[in-house]
């Protein structure tokens, strides 16, 4: 009985600790070891930020071994409230309207009234279990000419100071420049943290920090492959994307070489994009297809995150041609005619694995730094053969830019995909 | 006499009689705006349906539309939106305004502003995706969006609120549109939401908000002008990685010490300044017949390559790689080194009104200092920098 009393006990004052701490606002802040490098500590622990840009798909992403999210915005606090059930912090962004959205940065009427919307904002989420880093803008230096910008990034990293002393202040900026690492260190110095998103420029933005004499400490704030806005583009425009193989094994190197070497400077990293979105194509950042399936860039993640492969791996497109010329090259083909797409995957643990392959139109796009675009609606098209590593169709009769994607996946869903544009003339 | 001095007697009563009885006024006239603010004829956009003032109600996949007739603000009905502009380019409706008839903004554009009521059925929001557009007959657009400051309470939820555009928000100067001539007001939403909204009418609004200064530009049309002042514009210099190169002390104003030893593998061979504070800096009117002069101190000349980037344009980086040609032995270790901006590859495809960095790699074991950097006037043979007499 008293046996009985003891545990009842227990489990009455380990429910209500559990309670007390998930209701309590966690303290982070930046500080130095003793090695003299940079740290995050969460409520008194060193915290290495193994994260995600991330909307949802929370209880893989927790499974892959990841422990935070960065979102871009505050206009969706379940989004916090699913992190923190998930046990995920939040690096929360607030969103200071860049200059190529409209924005005049001379404009006092739309700068006082974005500060003061802010404002409200980070009065709003402050006290959230979940938050562990503000993001003060995103990528406002993209094509930008007002410098003013900064005033306004100034302004509100020190009202966060003044409200809430709990949690570090960061910007964040598209790549690495000196000209922008001097107006952030000269006009912001209420910020904490540089943030930077560097696809292709992640190989030398250790380094370039360094050069640029930034002092204070950094994270990798999106990360994954070169852009579209970096890819060889045919001599229609349309822009070349890599194989998901190809894909994923850059992503491996970029986190092990290159994020995860750097413990001076470095606070941890989010990866772009654990979920899916249309930048160019429907594939090129998005860690999962449109319908949900992970791409075997989530095991790349989890093996970065964990150092261990799940149990479960997606197959792996390495190669895809069309008419027996390689990805990278032009492929200009005649209406209505018959042509060959070949891919190479490897299949890894899998025994069997299901081979689609799905036709768009060209979606030429000018958005740039992640503004939203349209996906195109598929389209139908004949095919004349189809095997595990080989399609034989008939190009569309009107003349224009396509796109031919090929989907390979396992039973579980488990992804890789890789396409290749053509023009039909 | 005295008749003539009763007259004036009298006349001065009458005088000071009168001065009594005047009536109050302003040493100025009324202030013009709130006369027109009241005589604007077109002061009502929307208040119910039956006035039939609006477009683009038809229903798509977009956006559904109706005329909800219970919690009016005003009027027997008001106008629910629902959308979602993930499928579509535009989703919009249109306030024809008194039936199309030319409005003329000019000269309420300082006193007025729009004012509508918004609600939600449920929760809080202080954000919409919502613009307001003003078409002139010249098909000309400017916009103007929710500001917080003029929302009422700080948030749109279950509650009529107040919605404020003040028509000085609109930006018809940017977009050179006629508000003198004004056909229409659309209200257009991006992304997807759900709002109602009613009572759509021109009001008195004062707007005490200015347009500050372009800050971002520093122009240049004369010489001489030194470049890369103060150490805080300098990159590249960082002793807590590499010795490479240093900040010098042998040259007036900024200068780098150079020591590159062949047996070095690491990249901190380069590095930049900003020709003026990291700002837009404009030498379009100049930059044809400037040149870049600064000082070596060297035993032997090194071998180096400039680099010049500007913050916006097709060709954002031009570059040349100097040689014997672009230096003067001065004697005593000194050189002194001119590059003509035209002697730089592609220099027509580069913005000169942009100018963000110049910047040098060493390109080979080398040991000099290198310093007092100014652009300068030079009207010679770009191929031959040196031999311009004017120098």
């Amino acid at each position: 009985m008293e046996r009985n009393i003891n545990i009842l006990f227990f489990l009455v004052i380990n429910f209500i600790s559990t309670i007390t701490s998930y209701s309590q606002v966690s303290r982070v802040e930046v500080t130095t070891n003793s090695s003299g490098n940079f740290e995050l500590h969460r409520n008194g622990i060193p915290y290495y930020i193994k994260g995600a840009g991330a909307k949802d798909h929370f209880d893989l992403l927790v499974n892959s071994g990841a422990n935070s999210i960065r979102v871009w915005s505050t206009n969706n606090k379940s989004l916090l409230d699913s992190a923190y059930n998930h046990g995920l912090t939040v690096t929360l962004g607030l969103h200071v309207r860049p200059e190529r959205s409209g924005m005049d940065y001379n404009d006092e009427y739309a700068v006082k009234g974005q500060i003061e919307f802010l404002k409200n904002e980070v009065l709003k989420y402050k006290d959230h279990p979940a938050l562990l880093v503000w993001g003060i803008g995103n990528e406002v230096d993209l094509k930008y000419s007002n410098f003013k910008v900064w005033e306004t990034i100034e302004i509100l990293a020190k009202f966060i100071k003044e409200v809430d002393p709990n949690h570090p202040t960061m910007t964040v900026i598209a790549g690495v420049d000196p000209s922008k690492v001097f107006y952030i260190k000269k006009y912001c110095p209420s910020i904490d943290i540089l943030g930077i998103n560097v696809y292709g420029s992640i190989e030398k933005a250790g380094i370039n920090l360094r050069k640029f004499n930034w002092d204070k400490p950094y994270i990798v704030s999106e990360w994954g492959v070169n852009g579209p806005f970096e890819a060889r583009k045919t001599s229609w425009k349309a822009k070349i994307e890599p194989p998901n193989g190809l894909k994923a094994d850059q992503r491996q190197r970029r986190y092990k070489d290159l994020i995860e070497k750097d413990k001076e400077i470095c606070l941890g990293s989010y990866c772009f994009l654990w979920g899916q979105k249309q930048e160019s194509t429907a594939t090129w950042h998005g860690m999962f297809l449109s319908n949900g399936n992970p791409t075997e860039a989530v095991d790349v993640m989890q093996f970065c995150w964990t150092g261990k492969w799940p149990e479960s791996r997606a197959p792996s497109i390495k190669d895809i041609s069309l008419e027996n010329v390689g990805w990278k090259k032009d492929h200009i083909l005649a209406p209505s005619t018959q042509a060959t797409l070949k891919i190479e995957f490897s299949k890894y643990n899998n025994t069997e694995v299901i081979v689609e392959y799905v036709l768009y139109p060209e979606a030429f796009s000018d958005k740039i730094g992640g503004d939203i675009q349209k996906s195109p609606d598929p389209l139908n098209f004949e095919i004349l053969n189809q095997n595990d590593n080989e399609l034989t169709f008939v190009t569309p009769k009107s003349k224009g830019a396509y796109r031919m994607f090929a989907f390979v996946k396992n039973k579980r869903g488990q992804s890789s995909v890789a396409n290749i544009p053509f023009l039909v003339k | 006499m005295k008749l003539i001095l009763k007259i004036f007697i009298v006349i001065l009563s009458f005088c000071f009689l009168s001065c009594g009885k005047m009536r109050n006024v302003n040493l100025y006239e009324p202030s013009k705006s709130v006369s027109t603010f009241e005589k604007f004829p077109y002061k009502i956009l929307f208040t119910e349906s039956d006035e039939n003032g609006l477009w683009g109600l038809k229903n798509n996949k977009c956006k559904h539309i109706s005329f909800e007739n219970t919690k009016n603000y005003i009027g027997k009905d008001h106008l629910y939106i629902n959308w979602d502009a993930s499928k579509c380019n535009y989703v919009a409706v249109g306030l024809k305004w008194s039936n199309y008839k030319v409005k003329n903004l000019e000269p309420i554009i300082e006193s007025s502003a729009i004012e509508l009521r918004v609600r939600i059925d449920s929760g809080e929001i202080s954000n919409v995706p919502m613009f307001f557009v003003l078409s002139d007959y010249g098909g000309k657009q400017c916009r103007a969006n929710i500001n917080y400051l003029n929302l009422e309470g700080g948030k749109i939820d279950t509650v009529w609120r107040k919605i404020l555009i003040p028509l000085q928000a609109f930006n018809y100067k940017k977009r050179d549109v006629n508000m003198s001539n004004i056909k229409e007001l659309r209200l257009e939403f991006q992304r997807k939401g759900d709002l109602h909204i009613d009572n759509i009418r021109i009001v008195e609004h004062t707007h005490d908000f200015q347009k500050t200064k372009e800050t971002s530009v520093k122009v240049f049309d004369t010489w001489p002008i030194k470049l890369g002042i103060g150490k805080e514009h300098w990159w590249g210099i960082n002793t807590k990685y590499s010795s490479n190169l240093q900040f010098g002390e042998s040259f007036k104003n900024e200068s780098v010490l150079v020591d590159i030893k062949k047996s070095t593998k690491d990249d901190w061979n380069t590095f930049g300044f900003s020709p003026y504070g990291w700002k837009r800096v404009n030498i379009s009117s100049i930059f044809s017949t400037s040149a870049i002069k600064f000082k070596i101190k060297a035993d032997k000349i090194p071998k180096i390559q400039a680099f010049m980037f500007s913050y916006k344009g097709e060709k954002r980086m031009i570059q040349k790689i100097l040689n014997n040609s672009n230096f003067i032995n001065k004697g005593n270790g000194i050189y002194e080194a001119y590059l003509p901006l035209k002697s730089l590859i592609d220099f027509q495809k580069f913005r000169w009104d942009e100018l963000k960095e110049i910047r040098f790699k060493i390109l080979e074991e080398a040991h000099f200092e290198i310093g007092e950097f100014q652009l300068i006037e030079f009207r010679g043979n770009p191929k031959k920098p040196t031999q311009w007499k004017g120098i």
